[in-house]
């Protein structure tokens, strides 16, 4: 009774890795520990993969 | 005058945004609907034929009159960390907030009601037809015969959620998949299915638009790439995107989706067959755009900061409220 399309459902990955920025209210912004907007660190935006087009997610799937 | 965002504390792609708006001393209140009642308040006053109305988020007092545009990036769920949430709780904030905001004057991104309606996988496939997008045959069945018969005429298919959502409970992805030759429809069924023709792609393409800029960039599919790896959210990562120009064919058709949308953005995306022919597959209203900007450099983060700021070039269409 399962629908033709689960046939294709895989487990969800949960992203694992803590992201190393917490948010700042004041600033409206996420920044690094060394104080540094995380948003414009390219590199790490792209090593954790925040910014991407994912799956699965629980609240958005307009990605 | 003020730009409202809907979003989350965790939301670094909307961090890209604000760090502009910031630079242009473009003033910006940051306000996920999830913190109404605990860290957000509203207030509206209707009194005397007018209407006066406040909104606060942590260190931050706005009047609602004074918002220029609101960004509805990924707002929470309404009281979602209220004290004792409920789905009541929910219900009446949410009526309270996007209730107050609608006639506030404001330029969206999206408006609600177009977004609402945009999400519908199937009216994007039959918006993007009218306005002249290639679209590969779609059958959207409960009957077996049907998906049995479609099969016949298009042997080689792809299958993936009508909505584009995955289920829960426990999670899962439902990853655009190639059907095997032979396959037994009987499970059509049991849900709506949606059968598309494969597009042997030799890349895919993102183009987000914003206002009337369209910024497109492409990801080249590896000559060796597996056939049965349709779907590259999900494919290992492969070559990085690079910025594409649009064919001016796909720029009008894209132009006219937006206006009969009434979307001020939208990150389309589609697979480019091996002619070089653009097949449109979906239209995301919010659409994720930060890992173009860091592969490809395009400017857009900047180019929503200029629309919310209202000094985007003259000449781009804008979704009224």
């Amino acid at each position: 009774m399962q629908p033709f399309a689960l046939n294709y459902a895989r487990p969800a990955v949960e992203r694992e890795a803590a992201t190393p920025y917490v948010y700042d209210a004041g600033l409206q912004l996420n920044v690094l520990l060394d104080g540094r907007i995380a948003a414009f660190d390219h590199a790490l935006l792209r090593e954790l993969g925040t910014t991407t087009s994912t799956a699965g997610s629980k609240t958005h799937f307009d990605d | 005058m003020t730009v409202l965002i809907l979003t989350g504390e965790e939301d670094v792609t909307a961090d890209m945004v604000v760090a502009h708006l910031n630079a242009s001393s473009v003033p910006v209140v940051r306000l996920d609907p999830a913190d109404l009642t605990a860290g957000a308040a509203l207030s509206g006053e209707y009194v005397h034929g007018t209407f006066r109305g406040h909104l606060s988020s942590g260190e931050r007092l706005v009047s609602v009159e004074a918002i220029r545009a609101v960004w509805v990036r990924r707002p929470g769920v309404p009281a979602a960390r209220a004290a004792q949430p409920s789905a009541w709780l929910t219900q009446e904030t949410a009526q309270a907030l996007y209730g107050m905001l609608r006639d506030c004057g404001a330029r969206w991104m999206n408006d609600p009601d177009a977004a609402r309606r945009a999400r519908y996988k199937p009216w994007q496939l039959r918006l993007a037809q009218r306005c002249g997008l290639p679209v590969p045959a779609t059958l959207i069945t409960t009957f077996p015969q049907a998906a049995r018969e479609f099969a016949e005429r298009f042997p080689d298919l792809v299958v993936k959620p009508v909505s584009g959502a995955h289920p829960q409970e426990p999670p899962r992805a439902v990853p655009t998949s190639r059907v095997a030759p032979g396959t037994d429809f009987a499970a059509v069924a049991y849900g709506p299915t949606l059968l598309q023709r494969r597009i042997a792609k030799r890349a895919d393409v993102r183009l987000t638009a914003v206002g009337g800029t369209l910024l497109a960039a492409r990801k080249e599919t590896a000559a060796d790439a597996d056939p049965d790896q349709v779907d590259v959210r999900f494919a290992p990562p492969g070559a990085p995107w690079r910025p594409a120009e649009v064919p001016r064919a796909v720029a009008r058709s894209v132009h006219a989706y937006l206006r009969r949308a009434r979307l001020a953005y939208g990150a389309f995306d589609f697979a480019e067959d091996a002619d070089g022919t653009w097949w449109f597959l979906e239209c995301n209203q919010s659409g994720q755009f930060g890992f173009v900007e860091v592969d490809t450099g395009q400017p857009i983060a900047r180019t929503i900061a200029e629309w919310l700021a209202g000094t985007a070039r003259p000449g781009t269409p804008v979704a009224e409220s």
